[in-house]
């Protein structure tokens, strides 16, 4: 399958999954079930920042029109797309990233998935909840929401790679 | 011009990123506030459709507890009087008919999509303006109030429900008639909060809290829920009230949306209230 449908149709499938099924799950204590950075982080490597930025804008706007949060999504994915180059270069693996590979658990590790993806989900958590909330009284709940969700979404975003990703394959 | 294009150049990144990071804000906080186009919220059409299709295929799972809310409710009904119609004259003329004036009118409806665990949660109603739903009208189902519309489409609306920041819907202590407003603090979606309430008066435990009917939103007398607990807020004469909703928000699917047909008269006699009073 090549790449432009590929993420196309992952696109879709990142979009409905999150609208349909995880924005309708309450486990209580405040969270809030949100995989779609993992979208950003399949994207090819070689993928300039401004193409990030744009297609983070898109998934981020289809996901708020349907789940009545007019931005938050988008503003958050944004931020998302903007660290993810920087982020790249900070944990680059020590003889470069592979440009025919996709970044994922299996091609770079569980470490290099772990601290990457993890700081980019802080970020966008953290974002998020920081911005629904919009109050510096109430951070200590900002701080419960992002820490409670960011550990469900990971363990997640894992098990979706275990179960539909083949090791060195696509889709 | 040319340190200008090369500021621009080298900065390219950072702007195009605040720059959408700045349409993003701006649509969430002009929303949040105020409401202007059915782009990019759950009325518009592709996303009334997508939602309708799949309440059409979870509406089932709820199905039970609200056929037994209704059936209590219809039970209420039949043994009450009607009670929503507005007396013209204080009993001394009685002349048929014309005693009683409807004031209150309801468009029923259905609740196809609902979050509970954000800090302001909407709920998306299928009935717009075609129905002749206008922002501002109350919603409530058969165990209590749900919220307000917050923006109507044609096919769909948005109901700011209950659980969101600034509701303040004007309620009251059903006995004693302390009237203060509904709050909610974003926490647990089972319970909220009652404020302006003047801790020189006593709350009982488990006493009603109903609508007032004070705005001409709901009419009077709706179930918000029940008081769980008072507590003095520091530094003021009031009580910080907690109440236990009477609406399981999870779970509601049948809703009415409240015309108020003397709203209009009763918006244009408070706008001759002085802005200004000099006391």
């Amino acid at each position: 399958m090549s790449q432009i449908a590929k993420h196309t149709l992952r696109f879709f499938l990142f979009f409905l999954v999150q609208v349909l099924v995880l924005n309708q799950i309450e486990l209580g204590m405040g969270i809030q079930i949100m995989i779609y950075p993992l979208f950003i982080l399949f994207l090819p490597v070689e993928m300039g920042v401004f193409s990030l930025m744009l297609i983070a804008f898109a998934l981020g706007l289809s996901i708020d029109a349907l789940s009545n949060t007019f931005g938050l999504h988008t503003s958050s994915l944004l931020a998302v797309g903007y660290f993810r180059p920087l982020i790249y270069k900070l944990f680059a693996p020590r003889d470069g990233y592979d440009a025919l590979l996709e970044t994922n658990i299996f091609t770079l590790g569980t470490g290099w998935f772990l601290k990457t993806f993890g700081l980019l989900i802080i970020i966008h958590h953290f974002w998020f909840f920081m911005l629904e909330m919009f109050k510096l009284n109430e951070i200590v709940f900002v701080l419960q929401k992002t820490g409670l969700s960011l550990v469900v979404s990971i363990l997640i975003c894992i098990l979706l790679q275990y179960l539909f990703l083949r090791k060195s394959n696509e889709i | 011009m040319r340190n200008f294009l090369a500021f621009i150049r080298r900065f390219r990144v950072f702007l195009l990123f605040a720059l959408l990071q700045g349409i993003a804000l701006t649509f969430y906080f002009t929303f949040l506030s105020f409401p202007r186009s059915q782009y990019l919220t759950s009325t518009s059409a592709i996303s009334g459709t997508i939602f309708e299709m799949k309440h059409d295929l979870t509406k089932f799972l709820d199905l039970e507890e609200n056929n037994t809310s209704l059936q209590k409710e219809n039970l209420d009904l039949r043994s009450r009087t009607i009670e929503n119609l507005f007396r013209l004259d204080n009993g001394l003329v009685k002349v048929d008919d014309t005693l009683h004036k409807v004031q209150y009118k309801y468009v029923p409806g259905e609740i196809i999509n609902s979050t509970h665990t954000k800090r302001n949660n909407f709920f998306t109603i299928s009935v717009g303006s075609n129905q002749g739903v206008k922002r501002n009208m109350g919603v409530f189902s058969s165990n209590g109030v749900v919220g307000v519309i917050h923006f109507a489409g044609p096919k769909y609306s948005i109901v700011k429900s209950c659980l969101t920041e600034k509701l303040n819907i004007a309620v009251m202590i059903e006995v004693s008639g302390e009237h203060g407003f509904l709050q909610w603090d974003g926490k647990d979606s089972r319970r909220g909060t009652l404020t302006g309430i003047s801790n020189d008066s006593d709350i009982v435990k488990w006493s009603k809290v109903v609508t007032r009917g004070s705005a001409g939103i709901f009419p009077e007398g709706i179930a918000v829920g029940k008081v769980e607990k008072a507590s003095v807020v520091e530094g003021m004469p009031l009580w910080n009230v907690t109440i236990l909703f009477s609406e399981n928000y999870r779970t509601v699917q049948r809703v009415y949306v409240v015309k108020n047909l003397l709203k209009e008269e009763q918006d244009n006699a408070e706008s001759h209230i002085p802005v200004d009073p000099q006391l």
